[in-house]
């Protein structure tokens, strides 16, 4: 029957190796977030550019993003592009796929801020002299990245949660990496999993009510 | 009345404690299924064949085991790092995995005698000079997320204070980063190391040298309380030995030579 002795002791005694690996996660979690949001505000603009070229290559990006598993991506990132002789460390496999997947759904997230903004804002600053450009830069973009804020914040989320991928390609300097090591040393499996889950969990709620604190912050009038 | 109460109860009673002392050995005779954990990326211990079915010495040998048991077995594909959360889970009884007898792994899992015994080589990727087995040291290295070889080349890195250490999760992820040249070297057990290089799937890697690593003990595991088990898989892998089945199996599968001795002289097991 059940015959699984607890060892809490033993798993405890990592817990410093373990937050050790916690930053790192948050690391390429943060990271990404912001590398993946440059990244889709240059596809949602490249939509938009009437260019069908630059239109071809953001909706090609958005579509494997978002229809391929994460684990795809990374591995793709790691031994894909490792048969054309492209290396790429664990770390930067693992921040170049995540990375990818943040873009795709960012610029999506965008796309439909973007939809929200009525035109007359756009023409109200062309109206007042302001070139295209800076009528987009001062007027619709900063409304767009408050109303994509809290899908932000969800993908954020996600980027924490998709870093345990990495073990995948070699990874083993973030929490889960960090975790599945000393699991393949002791075998505590249950113990170990279970504190870095609990990890997980304070990391994404720690992000949450951050997002909550600022989107108040943003939010109100 | 009062008597045919008191014999129900017996009956009862004698049924329940039967089914309380039954154990693992019981289980498995019972249910007549043996399942055992094999790693299949793991040539020529563990693999498929081109129908896809698994074979190999450790498959045989959970074949031989469920024979001298009288049940049918089942192969259940286990990667290496999950061999033993797989038994703890319950989704095996036995593993029958390559699996290195190492006293951190005892704390959490019953072993039995050794069954099979590995040296280790250095594979490195040509290309790299490499003389011998110190010409890691700096390079970037990888081998199989929590073997006895990646718990010895992670130890050395450590040692040598330079070069890098990646662990993968499977032995064919290890070749796969060695081959592209996302690793410079790796540390195998002879026998993958040679079947590995003859197969050509990995083409640009060559062996290197011998890795000076106390032979590898593997031993056949199952759950820590199951002494009654435990006893079984050492008298049946002493058995394998003294009928000459192991020696038939290593030929079959590792090719001519004698096998490793499996016994220590000067110690009890």
């Amino acid at each position: 029957m059940f015959g699984y002795t607890f060892q809490w002791k033993q798993a405890l005694a990592r817990l410093p190796q373990m937050l050790d690996g916690a930053i790192v996660t948050m690391q390429i979690a943060v990271l990404s977030m912001l590398i993946g949001i440059v990244l889709a505000i240059l596809l949602t603009t490249f939509r938009l550019s009437g260019s069908r070229v630059l239109g071809g290559v953001a909706t090609t990006w958005v579509e494997v993003a978002r229809n391929t598993p994460a684990l795809f991506q990374i591995y793709m990132a790691h031994f894909g592009l490792g048969s054309f002789g492209i290396h790429l460390s664990p770390y930067l496999s693992l921040l170049v796929g995540i990375t990818f997947n943040n873009a795709g759904y960012l610029a999506e997230n965008f796309r439909g801020a973007l939809k929200a903004i009525p035109d007359t804002q756009a023409r109200a600053g062309r109206s007042l002299g302001m070139t295209a450009l800076q009528s987009f830069r001062h007027i619709v973009m900063p409304q767009m990245l408050r109303i994509a804020f809290l899908p932000m914040t969800n993908q954020m989320v996600w980027a924490v949660l998709m870093t345990s991928l990495g073990v995948t390609v070699g990874m083993n300097t973030d929490l889960f990496g960090v975790t599945q090591a000393l699991n393949a040393l002791t075998f505590r499996t249950f113990e170990l999993f279970a504190i870095a889950a609990v990890i997980f969990y304070l990391i994404v709620k720690v992000i949450q009510t951050a997002a909550r604190l600022i989107a108040w912050r943003l939010f109100r009038y | 009345m009062k008597t045919s109460i008191l014999g129900a109860a017996l009956v009862a009673a004698t049924a329940f404690a039967g089914a309380a002392h039954a154990d693992k050995l019981d289980d498995i005779i019972s249910s007549g299924i043996l399942r055992c954990a094999v790693v299949l990326d793991f040539p020529p211990m563990g693999m498929r064949d081109a129908q896809n079915n698994p074979i190999g010495f450790d498959v045989d040998y959970c074949n031989d085991l469920a024979a001298a048991l009288g049940v049918t077995a089942e192969i259940v594909e286990t990667p290496f790092p999950e061999r033993i959360p797989a038994l703890m889970a319950g989704r095996v009884d036995v593993g029958v995995a390559s699996t290195s007898d190492t006293l951190e792994r005892a704390k959490t899992v019953g072993m039995s005698i050794p069954y099979y015994a590995f040296e280790n080589a250095v594979v490195a990727r040509e290309g790299v000079e490499m003389a011998d087995w110190e010409g890691m040291k700096g390079k970037t290295v990888g081998a199989t997320a929590g073997t006895y070889e990646a718990i010895w080349l992670e130890g050395k890195i450590n040692e040598w204070g330079e070069g890098t250490f990646r662990p993968y999760q499977t032995q064919a992820d290890v070749f796969l980063a060695l081959s592209q040249g996302q690793l410079d070297a790796t540390v195998s057990t002879v026998e993958v190391a040679n079947a590995n290089v003859a197969s050509g799937n990995f083409p640009g890697i060559r062996v290197v040298d011998k890795a000076p690593m106390v032979p590898d003990y593997v031993s056949l595991f199952t759950m820590r309380q199951e002494y009654g088990l435990l006893n079984y898989l050492n008298l049946f892998v002493n058995q394998q030995v003294r009928t000459g089945r192991y020696a038939e199996l290593y030929t079959k599968w590792v090719g001519e030579g004698e096998p490793a001795n499996l016994s220590i002289p000067g110690v009890y097991r």
